[in-house]
């Protein structure tokens, strides 16, 4: 079986460097995970998460330092799955973390739309914005 | 106060109170294919950022298990995942997610490839058989894919209804040839996928 091999995916070496963390992430999630084996829905690795005022109001205050960064990253707009790139840390980890503070009022999370892939307009409007992007040579392609 | 998820991102804040910047509606499709065949490449080659790495869980289902309980026996293994972006408008943005691993068994990547708009099967005609897995799990889950060969420079060693014959993918499946280097190229190759969810999805 390849699960004896994590951390073999992807196609090139985007091999980063992993800080060590003083605080374990599983110990602030006080072992909780999401996805998994989990019955609740995981929170879409693609749903937006950004600061409240609330939020970045309160960034000094925040006792551990995953939760300052989360918000400090969420400034602009970002995927789960970019904070999770961004801060090195398990996206099951970040899914707690952000619904954490979420529920204290410290982050605003925007989940996808269900059901895009049936939805008539969101389709057309990716194909228009997708065939608005020129090719490498700057051409726009023939719709 | 914040109770739920908004289920309509892009359109309305959760807090009405708050003048953060409002997120765009975000989109995603999912690259699979075979270890090595380019995904991460296809990714780049349209990304507005450097392809970013996370690690992700995906569960793998023990293979030839014939449980009573019907119940196989699941392994969750934490997988390192590459993805980019493009923002097509302000209040559109789409993701790009390479699915990680080598998926020669049965994996299952619903708690990534849920909500996708659809999928491109990357092919290597040296390599036919390391994405039947992939095929396999669109088909079932029932998100719109393509197959796409990833030939150098467009040039293919073999005719594509060869391939077609090979793989056995069912004659609805558009079968497409592109350049994972080549940004335009892989813009094509996503927009067969899309064209294709969205004829399904005017049926």
């Amino acid at each position: 079986m390849t699960s004896g091999e994590p951390l073999a995916g992807g196609d090139a070496e985007w091999g980063v460097e992993r800080p060590a963390s003083v605080v374990r992430p599983f110990l602030l999630t006080a072992g909780r995970i999401a996805g998994g084996d989990s019955l609740v829905p995981p929170i879409p690795i693609e749903t937006q998460v950004v600061a409240t005022d609330v939020g970045l109001a309160a960034l000094n205050a925040f006792v551990f330092d995953q939760h300052r960064d989360i918000i400090t990253v969420c400034r602009e707009p970002q995927s789960l799955a970019e904070i999770a790139a961004k801060l090195r840390m398990h996206l099951n980890v970040i899914r707690v973390l952000a619904d954490d503070l979420r529920a204290d009022g410290q982050l605003a999370l925007y989940a996808p739309q269900v059901h895009s892939n049936r939805d008539v307009t969101v389709l057309r409007r990716v194909i228009d914005g997708l065939r608005a992007i020129p090719d490498s040579r700057g051409a726009i392609r023939e719709g | 106060m914040v109770s739920e998820l908004s289920p309509t991102p892009g359109a309305r804040s959760v807090r009405a109170d708050d003048e953060r910047p409002r997120p765009p509606l975000p989109v995603k499709m999912v690259i699979a294919g075979g270890f090595g065949v380019g995904k991460t490449t296809t990714v780049g080659a349209i990304s507005e950022i450097e392809p970013l790495t996370t690690e992700a869980s995906i569960t793998s289902v023990a293979a030839g298990v014939d449980d009573l309980t019907h119940t196989p026996e699941k392994v969750t293994t934490t997988v390192a995942m590459d993805f980019g972006c493009v923002t097509l408008d302000p209040t559109l943005k789409l993701y790009l997610f390479g699915t990680p691993g080598q998926e020669r068994f049965g994996f299952m990547w619903d708690d990534l490839v849920e909500g996708a708009l659809g999928g491109l099967v990357i092919v290597d005609t040296r390599r036919l058989d390391d994405c039947y897995a992939a095929v396999d799990y669109f088909e079932h889950r029932e998100i719109p894919f393509a197959v796409a060969v990833n030939a150098f420079d467009g040039k293919l060693e073999h005719d594509l209804d060869d391939v077609r014959w090979a793989l056995d993918v069912a004659d609805h499946v558009p079968l497409t040839v592109f350049d994972a280097r080549d940004r335009g190229s892989v813009r094509d190759a996503l927009l067969v996928v899309l064209e294709h969810a969205l004829a399904r999805a005017e049926r």
